[in-house]
């Protein structure tokens, strides 16, 4: 469990989160949502433990600036891909915190290929990283995150750069973490997508936290019509899922 | 990297250390060829006969020129071209950019100011504490440079930036000095461009201290490396702190570049163009690397002293001259294949 008390982040002379108070429970998939710039990559950051704030930050009761001792997964938005490095010397690089860096245990060996398979990425195990697609290289680094195994996973716009279909190819890939009892926090501009797989949604606007709830009493509120500046309206579906769509 | 279009093959089956053993034997063969040749040539079988200390070895007087010159030379140049190059594969992978080099934070401008001040110092009693100058300068410059940038590796390219400005500044001062005392104007000429004719096993001494102390250093964290090429969050996830590598890996590269600069004067290319050669041969990322590149930067640069030595025999290039002349046109190769890196 992640509990975030009076959180404030500023970054030079702009304060980009402002006193926020949240509980983020353990084992579900949580979703920061809102506009550019409301400040939902710098509070991954920061539950990451890579961002100084003012504040506390506690996971599991450890205040998390500088704690090396969790084992977390970070997933970019914008990955600096390694010139050089194979597929699987990239995937490997997720065990370097439990075998040391630079060296590869037998277990290790083994989970990778696993993962490379289960990621379908077996096959193009010895490319070179940075000739992979976008679906690949997002694939690539959910298999990183996997091999990990982490407590907690964090995903900055996991789908924002990939088609429909390889969005959903990679949230069901993220699914597969819950399944391990992982907690996974993400940030997401799709608010529809965010509904169908997050257990609760963050609404996030201008550093401030509007609301955080579960997914559906979420989508259906005020707020987050609020957060988008009206701009947005929420249908349901006959299945009884929800699509947000902007306004024309 | 550069020649990655061959990049589908089976990365595994290329063992790192063949590569290491073909380099040190590359090492090995071209230090021999750099103790036998030069205006008095030793025979092999001699110079093994004097070193085992068998009977039928050299003469005196060639003994003299290879205990003397020829390996103080040889041992200094490829201590030169291993810290050369060693520091400038972290440089690039610190810095994340190809074309990053020992030269661009300042550290060898730093120096050629810093050496310009002992050469054209009215009496000329400075000029025995050259190094200790050089080494000074090159230290301020990067200091000055760190300090400009503020925040240390907030933007990578920011550190880059304040170095090329630091560097450019130390050079307009150092062009001054040089003007104003037209006289020195030959010794330091002849210092920038690069020799090692002040070898002896003193500067051998003092120089291996410090450089194998550097690359010592750089090849404890070379690991950890591996990590810098990914965002910073990334690499904290996975277990390091990218900041406090990135820092011990800068203090470690400077303090082996100056000591080069400062034994050897200025030496361009030695650290572009070699970890850029080995990478593109052994498809490896730089930390798999860097016992390559170290062996092949100090063959590379005894090969160029032999050069230097041999081509205008009895008269002296510069090697700055070798290692430009087939630097110069490996860095645009580079800088034109860029793009791919990039994409």
């Amino acid at each position: 469990m992640i509990e975030i008390q009076d959180l404030t982040v500023r970054i030079g002379a702009t304060e980009i989160l402002k006193d926020l108070n949240l509980t983020i429970a353990a084992n579900n998939w949580t979703c920061f949502v809102g506009p550019n710039g409301a400040g939902k990559t710098t509070l991954l950051k920061s539950i990451l433990g890579s961002q100084s704030y003012a504040g506390s930050l506690k996971d599991d009761g450890v205040e998390v600036f500088n704690n090396h001792d969790r084992n977390v997964a970070f997933v970019p938005q914008h990955p600096q891909i390694p010139v050089g490095m194979s597929v699987t010397e990239y995937v490997m690089l997720g065990r370097a915190k439990r075998d040391g860096w630079g060296t590869e245990s037998k277990e290790s060996r083994a989970l990778v290929v696993d993962t490379l398979k289960l990621t379908g990425l077996y096959g193009m195990q010895n490319q070179f990283i940075t000739r992979l697609s976008g679906g690949e290289m997002q694939r690539a680094l959910i298999a990183r995150a996997l091999v990990q195994q982490p407590e907690l996973i964090l995903l900055d716009e996991p789908t924002s750069a990939l088609d429909l279909h390889h969005q959903i190819a990679v949230l069901n890939k993220i699914e597969i973490l819950k399944e391990r009892e992982v907690t996974i926090i993400s940030t997401m501009h799709d608010i529809t997508l965010a509904a169908m797989y997050a257990d609760q949604i963050v609404v996030m606007k201008e550093g401030r936290i509007l609301l955080s709830g579960a997914s559906d009493v979420v989508v259906h509120s005020d707020q987050l019509k609020e957060a988008f500046e009206n701009r947005i309206n929420v249908f349901t579906l006959d299945s009884g899922r929800s699509v947000i769509l902007p306004n024309k | 990297m550069i020649f990655e279009k061959r990049g589908n093959r089976e990365l595994r089956s290329i063992w790192d250390w063949r590569i290491t053993a073909v380099a040190a034997l590359l090492l090995l063969i071209i230090g021999l060829l750099g103790i036998s040749f030069g205006p008095i040539n030793l025979r092999f079988d001699q110079i093994f006969k004097t070193i085992l200390g068998l009977p039928n070895g050299l003469t005196d007087q060639e003994r003299a020129v290879l205990i003397d010159l020829r390996l103080p030379r040889v041992l200094l140049a490829a201590l030169v071209g291993g810290a050369l190059a060693t520091s400038g594969a972290v440089y690039q992978t610190v810095f994340r950019n190809p074309l990053a080099d020992p030269y661009l934070l300042g550290a060898a401008s730093g120096a050629g100011l810093g050496a310009t001040i002992a050469i054209t110092n009215a009496h000329g009693n400075l000029y025995g504490l050259l190094p200790v100058f050089a080494f000074c300068g090159a230290i301020l410059a990067v200091l000055v440079g760190f300090f400009i940038s503020g925040k240390f590796f907030a933007e990578p390219n920011s550190l880059l930036l304040s170095g090329i400005a630091v560097g450019s500044f130390a050079t307009a001062v150092q062009t001054y000095l040089q003007q104003r005392h037209s006289a020195s104007l030959r010794p330091v000429y002849s210092w920038i461009l690069g020799e090692l004719t002040a070898a002896s096993w003193r500067v051998v001494t003092w120089s291996s201290i410090y450089i194998l102390i550097a690359l010592a250093i750089l090849f404890a964290i070379s690991k950890q490396l591996d990590g810098l090429m990914l965002t910073d969050e990334e690499a904290y996830s996975l277990g390091i702190n990218p900041n406090q590598i990135r820092v011990i890996a800068v203090i470690a590269a400077t303090l082996a570049t100056a000591t080069a600069v400062a034994a050897s004067g200025l030496i361009g290319f030695v650290g572009i163009v070699v970890p850029h050669l080995v990478r593109g041969v052994s498809h490896r990322v730089t930390n798999r690397a860097l016992s390559t590149i170290a062996l092949v930067g100090a063959a590379f640069l005894v090969l160029a002293d032999l050069g230097a030595r041999t081509l205008l025999s009895p008269a002296e290039l510069p090697i700055g001259v070798i290692t430009a002349f087939v630097g110069a046109p490996f860095f645009l190769v580079v800088l034109r294949r860029k793009r791919m890196v990039n994409q």
